[in-house]
């Protein structure tokens, strides 16, 4: 059963469109990350969750009850804000308490509820500081525990580990996880970190300027992008995008040949212009048709990111394992793997052509491990 | 190393001895205003002097012991402690609360926040003129207003009779200083972060249960230095009072200050008005031991 649903959402602020379109239908228990860059409208939906600003128009509701008119208090939600928002007067104690205490939950009931939650979230040592003496991670804990102590049935999280420094951040990503298999809540996610989404999230939303480009799980998102912009915001180096024309049933680029699958043109078609997308792991430095120099070789340790060039100036990433080192300025024949191609329609934005029974699927543990390098 | 550490040094004091030069010219003045008068003060209430002159001889300490003995010190003390808990608290609590409705988001807001203003900058005579024309028992608007209302039947003598003269003084002080506390209210509700008013929301807290757990405790640092200030401020309050009652009806409204003009200048008393001076400034002292000790503690 969908436990928050969005429907046909718009908010608009003054004459700005923030977002358009919006339909999302979230399962009870569920890890939902909205993923998507700096004002694409995460922020502003999870607000619209809260209660915190209202649709222009559309339809919120949450465990089958609309809620567009119901006080954020009164929702069954509970927020961690990107900024923590303790108060700062308070001992962690009393933070982790207030949203029990408001809600007239007797004294000796609160104190359960915040020693359970402490535990929980190791707290107890720190339950008589005041927030300004917590480190960043603590404070963090701390905003969880505020959300934690009352069970609500939602759980809306901004960007809460943004503030954090990398290796606390990956340590808080674990602990979520474990957090959220423990208790089973539906979580709402906001984050511009793909690989955040991408290891936490049951499924992801992406958004890109106001308008969901696709919501599925991790490796639907990571290996049938549905567009142009899911392409090429998921996955570090993001995916190489060749814009050329299909021609009998080869890619055509600058009156190179690239061989592409029977299926894929098929779904392509007609002759005309096209937009060929392959992850740089797809890409071959030797024993492939299409002539490049190499441009840049950036050695990462384990792995190199290998610039090409090919003729008409377009250039390309390709990952190879470290081994050989391709130097600057050599030519090669690169190949791509045809099983790894993908076809967009050409503009902006376009689409991916969708092929049935295309054999995309990647291990989910090569694909994680791939996105954990950015 | 050894020279750069050494050149460090030859720097530092370098900047030291720019740091005295820099603020020697505010030691001179501080020294001449404050320093030599209080020093003076002080001299001169071991002393009786008259005024004019300035001439007297040395009485030891018969000023202090007049001053403990004698009821109008005390007296003055207790009607200067009334009016001033009685305007400061008027002073607060309007403050307060007009800085919270100017701070919602009201059409009129910018000129309103201007308005507000009025009061603190009018120059004391101006306001105390209209003030007491709007109290006078005859002709004055209030009395007039009041009696149109049919609230009262009689004509009020608002500054001549207790306790309306000292209700009246409060009234007015209120009003020519609360747009002080409005300000610097105003500027600290403007940094209160949006995010904890809306955790609140989050929380359950509705706007009552918001303003006493987020706005007032955001609000306590800059309340204790604007009572404070306001105290001390309020404590030596002189030209308000004196141009409203002079001190009268008798002595009803005579704070110290008034207390220490009049012995100086009525009775040409300097050296008892002196003595009467050091004795408001301990007690002023003893706000401010009660002050630094408070915030001391804070930190
Ligand atoms: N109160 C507001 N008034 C006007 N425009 C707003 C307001 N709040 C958000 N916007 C605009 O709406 C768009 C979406 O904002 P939002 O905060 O949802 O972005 P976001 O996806 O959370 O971005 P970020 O990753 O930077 O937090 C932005 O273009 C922003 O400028
Ligand atoms: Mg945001």
């Amino acid at each position: 059963m969908a436990e928050v649903v969005l429907k046909d959402i718009r908010k608009e602020f003054g004459t700005f469109v923030a977002l358009e379109r919006l339909n999302v239908a979230i399962n009870a228990g569920e890890f939902v990350a909205l993923l998507g860059p700096s004002g694409c409208g995460k922020s502003t939906t999870l607000r619209m969750l809260a209660g915190l600003d209202f649709p222009t128009a559309g339809e919120i509701s949450i465990d089958g009850r609309v809620v567009n008119d119901v006080a954020p208090g009164k929702r069954d939600i509970a927020m961690v804000f990107q900024s923590y928002a303790l108060y700062p007067h308070m001992t962690v104690a009393q933070n982790i308490a207030y949203p029990l205490k408001k809600r007239g939950v007797a004294r000796p009931e609160r104190d359960a509820a915040v020693a359970k939650t402490a535990t929980l979230l190791q707290l107890e040592p720190l339950l008589n500081r005041k927030p300004r003496q917590l480190s960043g991670g603590q404070q963090q804990r701390v905003a969880l525990g505020r959300a934690l102590v009352r069970e609500p049935k939602v759980f809306l999280l901004d960007e809460p580990l943004s503030n954090l420094d990398a290796k606390l951040r990956s340590y808080m990503r674990a602990e979520l996880i474990e957090l959220h298999r423990r208790i089973g809540k539906t979580m709402v996610y906001v984050t511009h970190d793909q690989l955040e989404a991408m290891t936490m999230a049951d499924r992801i939303a992406v958004m890109h300027d106001g308008r969901l480009q696709q919501f599925d799980e991790p490796e639907i998102i990571y290996n049938q992008p549905a567009n142009r912009f899911v392409a090429g915001f998921i996955g570090t180096p993001s995916m190489n995008q060749l814009e050329g024309a299909i021609a009998g049933s080869s890619f055509v680029i600058n009156g190179e040949q690239v061989p592409i699958n029977r299926a894929l043109y098929e779904q392509a078609l007609k002759d005309g212009p096209v937009v060929l997308g392959i992850r740089p792991e797809n890409v071959s430095l030797s024993g492939g048709s299409l002539p490049a120099t190499v441009r840049l070789v950036e050695n990462a340790g384990h792995e190199q990111i290998v610039t090409v060039e090919i003729p008409g100036g377009h250039r390309l990433l390709a990952r190879e394992a470290s081994g050989q080192r391709p130097s600057v300025g050599q030519t090669c024949q690169i190949g791509f793997d045809a099983d790894f191609i993908h076809l967009f329609q050409p503009g902006e934005n376009g689409s991916r052509f969708e092929t049935t029974g295309q054999a995309h699927v990647i291990p989910m543990q090569a694909q994680r491990s791939a996105s954990d390098e950015s | 190393m050894a020279t750069a550490a050494h050149a460090g040094h030859r720097l530092e004091r370098r900047y030291a001895r720019l740091g005295v030069f820099l603020i020697a010219p505010t030691i001179v003045v501080f020294s001449l205003v404050i320093v030599y008068p209080l020093l003076a003060a002080i001299y001169l209430s071991f002393f009786s002097v008259y005024t004019p002159t300035l001439e007297g001889e040395f009485t030891g300490a018969d000023n202090y012991i007049r001053l403990l003995t004698n009821a109008a010190f005390w007296n003055s003390l207790i009607t200067t402690l009334i009016w001033t808990v009685g305007t400061l608290s008027l002073q607060i609590v309007f403050g307060v609360g007009m800085a919270l409705l100017l701070h919602q988001n009201l059409w009129f807001r910018s000129l309103a926040r201007s308005l507000v203003l009025f009061p603190y900058f009018v120059s004391t005579v101006v306001a105390v003129l209209v003030w007491r024309w709007l109290f006078n028992d005859l002709y004055g608007a209030i009395n007039h207003g009041l009696m149109q209302l049919g609230i009262m039947d009689m004509p009020l003598d608002w500054l001549g009779t207790m306790p309306n003269a000292m209700i009246g003084v409060i009234l007015v002080g209120a009003w020519k200083y609360f747009p002080f506390v409005v300000i610097a209210v105003l500027a600290r509700l403007q940094t209160i972060p949006e995010h904890l008013y809306e955790a609140a929301k989050i929380d359950g807290a509705g706007p009552i249960a918001r303003f006493f757990d987020v706005t007032l405790p955001q609000l306590r640092s800059v309340l204790v230095v604007i009572i404070l200030l306001r105290a001390i401020w309020d404590f030596k309050e002189f030209d308000l009072i004196y141009l409203l009652t002079g001190g009268g009806p008798v002595t009803s409204t005579q704070t110290l200050s008034l207390l220490v003009y009049q012995e100086a200048f009525a009775l040409n008393e300097m050296g008892q008005a002196a003595a009467y001076s050091i004795g408001m400034m301990l007690v002023m002292l003893v706000f401010m031991l009660v002050y630094i000790r408070r915030t001391a503690r804070e930190a």
